[in-house]
């Protein structure tokens, strides 16, 4: 064994050994981990719940961040109800409400969210897919093309269509269960995509048909769309090259977020996914992230509403992401009105993400999850990534499960719009 | 028509950008994190490492660390603790040896204010020209009170919007100054008052504390930049004193028509100089100072009824108006700027904001609140590695210190800062799909409040009790 193989192991063990001693604070609790958002606790909590499968048992704070807003300030009404046993509570979600096209159903209401080749390594892509093929749901692309070794996960992988185009070819169309149209991501909302130059490597740009170490923007919108007519038309051209395919319309969260979810189902959506502005995993600009568009917290309900006044609730799905992080976010989206949600940061925190933000600059994440450095993208075994991401929600769902048996809800869906079952802290 | 080569004028026209360039710190700035090795447990480790890896000197030493702070001569036992960002992957491979915390003197920055996040901030914007860009989503708090409070609006399918921050579609920043009227009186047409055009909605407003090299810094930024800056010195500065605005008073009305410039404020609280000072200097903008309180609006309509050219409303500097129980100056702001719509008196003047406008997304903000522009002040000195020695509140209680320096290094950090600043103002700009920062001003319904979503979107769902 070379020297360069040598390192990567003895890091590689180091840190995989690392994040599995760190959630029992037999060292404390790092003091420069963590954020707002995402707390010291969660962080560790979510590398618990990795490990293991199941929710953490030292006191590790699992649900919640210390953002003072959101999801963050609400809980659940704890009493009045008759629990049910946990086990029968039924966790799928469908895809698809409309009458035509293909009836998919999540055995559990959440999928991996775009993460684009370039921004991750291909080993966190295929750990991702792989994940998402054994607790069979999803994960999307992302707009950086698609590698050739997820192409066996297929029919887990959902296609990402972006403004840049990156990689969209017939058969990345053909492929794919989903298709999934980013008109715009709640990290950096009417700004299109960044790729910083020092991540363009060579497989990168090849992929992506452009050139190594240059920065690449994604243009902003779609300069084909201009209207729900045009929206339309792209719906079309997606359901002739793939007329199986389930389109997904991935819009951000302005002020008029409700018309553009119902100008979506117009167009012939399946799934409405609505984007936040307090996630992302990308590059984006500070003064994006904090300041254009609302929260998810306020755009569900919104949407919901209207979905709803407009009779057209129950034919189709509301997704929403954007600063998911725990399984009680996910059910407090659900009890604000959508279906279901998507993660992606929570998966890089399974596999030791600290939510650092370096992973633009340089050789990327330290760890291996957001780079393209050869070196530093084999600290991610994809196997071993699988089994975090699968554990992390295979634990999700039992603390999913114990909400729902609480209120003795049977199924997940019951839990739609249930708002009156959350409770406000000031 | 053929066009004879000869006679066709090459365009002047030139599009407005800010010429950026590295401007390094010249005072050490402290170490954002504290990284440190249980020095005992370190050598142990080695010890145990050089077993394991049979003294394969290369993987030993190989450092937990892509930033180089392991990467000194002592590695471990000496971390070049200026290079950390905070990855905690040494932690993560070593919890039992190394530890990483944000460092004493990172978490003393700034005052009540200013936190230590803003700080370096502006550091940065001022000293790489660069807007600041980063991985895993958004960090902080949510939502919050004063521009926190404020989001802006972005359109999922209009034009101009990413295309506008690189310059394929032009987005102009640029903001008229002046008394702008409602009609045009063809009696008065050689009388009329000047407007100026500037090409950023910013001015530096008074120093809250100064040296000759700081101000010397802020004349030569605001000649560069097409802008302007407020002072009281009387004495125009060596340095961009076309730019200055000077503060008028009683006594120094003959000093201005001496040495006239393009604007002039006064205090309108202490004096009703507009007549006096409009009469003696008929080609300035007079403008007038207010104090946001209370009756801020009421004196408003006053002084645009009586003609003032423009105001400049003013808070502190920790962006807290001057009412009886003090708000927000977005609150104040919007409060004065819908009275002055309400008298149809708000296209006649020009409103610039100022006080607690410290970081680039307060800009837009501002101006959505009902500004046409803003100053900054604090931010100034910041940018110029001023010294935090309490808390700076206003100006007479100052307690911010500003260090030597060289007037050049400091105008170039404050061209970065404007640079930055402008280059975040066209990102917001074009998430929203405008092509003109005038139609920012008081579109409040671009904009979405926390306090009114929270209450939306959160409508029947019961306090905890």
């Amino acid at each position: 064994m070379g020297n360069l193989e040598l390192i990567v192991e003895k890091h590689s063990e180091r840190i995989h050994h690392g994040i599995e001693v760190l959630p029992s604070l037999r060292h404390g609790l790092p003091e420069g981990l963590g954020n707002k958002r995402w707390t010291a606790e969660l962080i560790l909590a979510t590398y618990e719940m990795a490990l293991t499968g199941d929710l953490p048992k030292n006191g590790l704070e699992y649900r919640t961040g210390n953002s003072g807003g959101g999801f963050d300030v609400l809980g659940w009404k704890n009493n009045g109800f008759a629990r049910i046993d946990q086990e029968s509570v039924d966790l799928s979600i469908p895809l698809n409400k409309r009458e035509d096209g293909k009836k998919i159903t999540i055995p559990l209401p959440i999928y991996g969210g775009g993460m684009s080749f370039g921004s991750i390594s291909l080993n966190f892509m295929l750990a991702r897919a792989r994940a998402a093929k054994r607790l069979d749901t999803f994960m999307s692309t992302g707009e950086g093309g698609y590698p050739d070794e997820i192409v066996p996960y297929r029919d887990h992988v959902i296609t990402q269509v972006a403004t840049g185009m990156f990689g969209v070819r017939e058969e990345t169309i053909q492929y794919a269960p989903i298709v999934e149209f980013k008109y715009a991501q709640g990290a950096k909302p009417g700004l299109g995509g960044h790729l910083l130059a020092d991540k363009v490597t060579s497989e990168v740009a090849k992929m992506r048909e452009s050139s190594m170490f240059t920065s690449l923007y994604s243009p902003f919108p779609f300069h084909s769309v201009y209207s729900v007519e045009d929206h339309k038309k792209h719906v079309d051209w997606i359901k002739t090259v793939n007329p199986r395919a389930l389109v997904s319309v991935k819009v951000s969260t302005p002020t008029d977020v409700d018309m553009v979810a119902i100008g979506s189902y117009y167009a012939g959506a399946n799934i409405i996914h609505i984007d936040g502005g307090y996630g992302g995993t990308g590059a984006a600009p500070e003064i994006a992230k904090k300041n254009i568009a609302m929260p998810i917290e306020y755009a569900i309900p919104k949407v919901h509403d209207y979905l709803v006044s407009e009779g057209v609730r129950d034919d189709v799905v509301l997704i929403a992401s954007g600063g998911i992080r725990t399984a009680d976010d996910i059910a407090k989206a659900i009890a604000l009105g959508a279906d279901g949600c998507v993660v992606a940061t929570a998966e890089a925190v399974a596999v030791g993400c600290t939510h650092c933000g370096n992973c633009e600059r340089g050789r990327g994440c330290q760890v291996g999850i957001t780079t393209t450095d050869p070196e530093l993208s084999r600290f991610i075994d994809p196997e071993w990534g699988e089994t975090r991401i699968v554990n992390l929600f295979t634990a999700w769902s039992k603390r999913l499960r114990s909400i729902l048996a609480g209120f003795g809800l049977e199924s997940v869906r019951d839990l739609r719009g249930r708002r009156d079952l959350l409770v406000r802290y000031k | 028509m053929v066009l004879d080569p000869e006679t066709v004028k090459p365009s002047k026209y030139e599009r407005f950008r800010i010429e950026t360039k590295p401007t390094p710190h010249v005072y050490q700035i402290p170490n954002k994190f504290d990284v440190s090795a249980r020095k005992v447990r370190l050598a142990a480790m080695l010890v145990r490492e050089a077993f394991q890896f049979k003294l394969n000197k290369e993987v030993v030493l190989s450092r937990p660390c892509i930033y180089g702070v392991f990467g000194g001569r002592f590695g471990g036992f000496k971390p070049l603790k200026h290079k950390c960002v905070g990855c905690m992957r040494c932690v993560q491979e070593y919890p039992h040896i190394m530890t990483v915390k944000h460092s004493d003197s990172y978490k003393r920055l700034g005052d009540s204010f200013w936190t230590p996040e803003a700080v370096f901030t502006i550091w940065n914007e001022a000293s790489t020209g660069k807007i600041p860009v980063k991985g895993m989503g958004y960090k902080g708090a949510f939502g919050g009170e004063g521009f926190d409070g404020i989001w802006t609006d972005m359109s999922e399918i209009v034009r101009p919007t990413r295309d506008g921050v690189y310059g394929r579609e032009y987005i102009s920043t640029s903001v008229d100054v002046g008394r702008k009227p409602t009609s045009v009186d063809f009696s008065k047409i050689d009388r009329s008052s000047p407007t100026i055009t500037i090409p950023v909605p910013i001015i530096f407003d008074k120093l809250p504390a100064g040296s000759g090299d700081v101000r010397a810094a802020v004349g030569i930024a605001a000649e560069k930049l097409g802008t302007f800056y407020v002072s009281r010195q009387r004495t125009p500065f060596d340095f961009g004193p076309a730019s200055l605005i000077p503060v008028g008073d009683e006594e120094s009305i003959q000093e201005l028509v001496e040495r006239p410039s393009a604007i002039v404020e006064y205090d309108a609280e202490k004096s009703d100089l507009f007549e006096k000072l409009a009469g003696a200097l008929p080609s300035s903008i007079v403008i007038a100072r207010v104090p946001l309180r209370e009756d801020a609006g009421m004196v408003a309509c006053k002084l645009t009824r009586q003609g003032v050219h423009g105001l400049h409303l003013y808070g502190d500097y920790h962006g807290q108006d001057y009412s009886k129980e003090p708000k927000h100056i977005s609150a104040s702001l919007k409060e004065v700027h819908q009275q002055l719509v309400k008298e149809g008196l708000r296209d006649q003047v020009t409103i610039i904001a100022s006080g607690g406008i410290t970081l680039a997304e307060h800009v837009p903000k501002a101006i959505i609140c009902g500004a046409d522009l803003v100053g900054i002040d604090t931010t100034i000195l910041v940018a110029l590695q001023s010294e935090f020695r309490g808390e700076t509140r206003d100006r007479a209680n100052c307690q911010m210190k500003p260090r030597k320096i060289d007037p050049e290094w400091g105008a170039q950090r404050l061209v970065n800062l404007f640079g930055v600043w402008h280059d975040q103002l066209i990102e917001i700009l074009s998430a929203m799909g405008m092509r003109d920062v005038r139609r920012l001003r008081g579109d409040i319904g671009r904009s979405m409040m926390d306090a009114e979503l929270r209450e939306q979107s959160f409508k029947g769902i019961a306090w905890a009790t």
